[in-house]
């Protein structure tokens, strides 16, 4: 059988047995999936391929740890969205010791689009303002549409916090946005 | 005032979500990468990269200046003059003979769970000032005084336990403590740790 028709839960036994190519067909079934959410909870391309590795090989180590291979995306999802929590918190804390940063005087300004509309750099540029937490359900919910119940099991939050979450990233989003386009 | 006022949450999450939804890939070099990484079995690290954000609206910019409440710097000075002495037999320690960079730490006096802990710098600098996980890593960098010896001090109120911290020069340059034990983060950056009433 080719490797590409094998299931998820068969090639996660055989990369759990260290075969490395079942684990890399893993990664290319999931990898596309969850590249938009990396990079836009880190706000950087770059950043977020190196998350992705970095969950991605964390994943491999923890194969003997994933108590339903069937369900390997689920659990993938999980390790992707802690790596990326992480490496937010930790280069926040970073480009704060960064008390006088040059390159933030260095800027080129962007122009808004002429019609008022959002582009992507003042979309993305309002999600990397918020914290960590609403970033994360705000995207979870309305850019990779999963349902409460699916990001209470990622997140291993409860529903009303996390609807909480949205409704504050909403708001705060709005006021964010409003500013560039009243300017 | 526009017409956004009126989007309702799930339409303005909509509106955002068409923005957000672009696709985005990584080249087919993901798992080669990926089965070389886990191949070499090395410790996880990220890179650290600057963060230029070409294209970000002047509208975002904030001054990157560093700020000094009068208020920290009082603060500041009545807990200097708490651990004058022992500061002092410190520094005068840490001043004599040669002097390359180097720093340490002194718990000076203990007030309930608190301890008020010395940071001593010695080197060639205009400024410096200690950040670390107690002042949310420079959120609010904590000033060192110049002493008369050469030296530079800031007493620091504590809760007891292991805190990480290191020294800001000129503003810039980030410079763990020599004479501490070392801890290393993510990005391989060095930070200094003291331990406190344990």
């Amino acid at each position: 059988m080719h490797v590409t028709d094998r299931t998820d839960a068969d090639l996660v036994m055989s990369a759990a047995r260290g075969d490395v190519n079942a684990f890399a067909e893993l990664s290319r079934r999931y990898r596309d999936g969850y590249s938009r959410f990396a990079v836009r909870m880190v706000g950087d391309r770059d950043d977020a391929e190196d998350v992705l590795q970095s969950a991605f090989i964390r994943a491999y180590r923890a194969l003997d740890r994933c108590r339903d291979p069937a369900r390997f995306g689920a659990w993938l999802y999980q390790i992707v969205a802690n790596e990326c929590r992480t490496f937010v918190v930790r280069r926040a804390r970073r480009d704060r010791r960064l008390v006088h940063d040059e390159l933030r005087l260095h800027e080129t300004p962007a122009a808004s689009a002429a019609d008022g509309s959002d582009t992507l750099e003042d979309v993305q540029y309002a999600l990397d303002q918020l914290d960590v937490d609403q970033r994360e359900a705000f995207l979870m919910k309305h850019v990779e549409q999963l349902s409460y119940e699916e990001m209470a099991e990622i997140t291993g939050d409860g529903i009303s916090a996390l609807k909480m979450r949205v409704k504050r990233a909403c708001a705060r989003l709005r006021e964010l946005l409003e500013e560039v386009h009243d300017v | 005032m526009s017409d956004r006022h009126l989007d309702s949450d799930d339409a303005f999450a909509e509106r955002l979500a068409r923005v957000l939804g672009a696709p985005e890939r990584f080249g087919d070099d993901f798992e080669r990468s990926l089965v070389a990484a886990i191949q070499a079995d090395r410790p996880i690290r990220w890179k650290l990269r600057p963060r230029a954000r070409v294209g970000t609206p002047a509208w975002w910019r904030t001054p990157a200046t560093l700020r000094l409440s009068p208020l920290a710097g009082l603060a500041l000075a009545a807990s200097l003059a708490m651990v004058a002495t022992l500061g002092a037999m410190r520094v005068a320690r840490l001043a004599s003979g040669i002097r390359p960079p180097a720093a340490t730490v002194a718990a000076a006096a203990v007030h309930d769970t608190v301890t008020l802990v010395r940071f001593v710098f010695v080197g060639q600098a205009k400024t410096v000032s200690v950040v670390g996980d107690f002042n949310q890593w420079g959120a609010e960098p904590t000033p060192l005084v110049a002493t008369s010896n050469g030296a530079w001090t800031a007493s620091v109120p504590l809760a007891s336990g292991r805190h990480e911290y290191a020294f800001i020069v000129d503003g810039t340059r980030w410079v763990p403590d020599p004479l501490a034990p070392v801890s290393s983060d993510d990005f391989d950056t060095k930070s200094s740790i003291v331990t406190v009433g344990l």
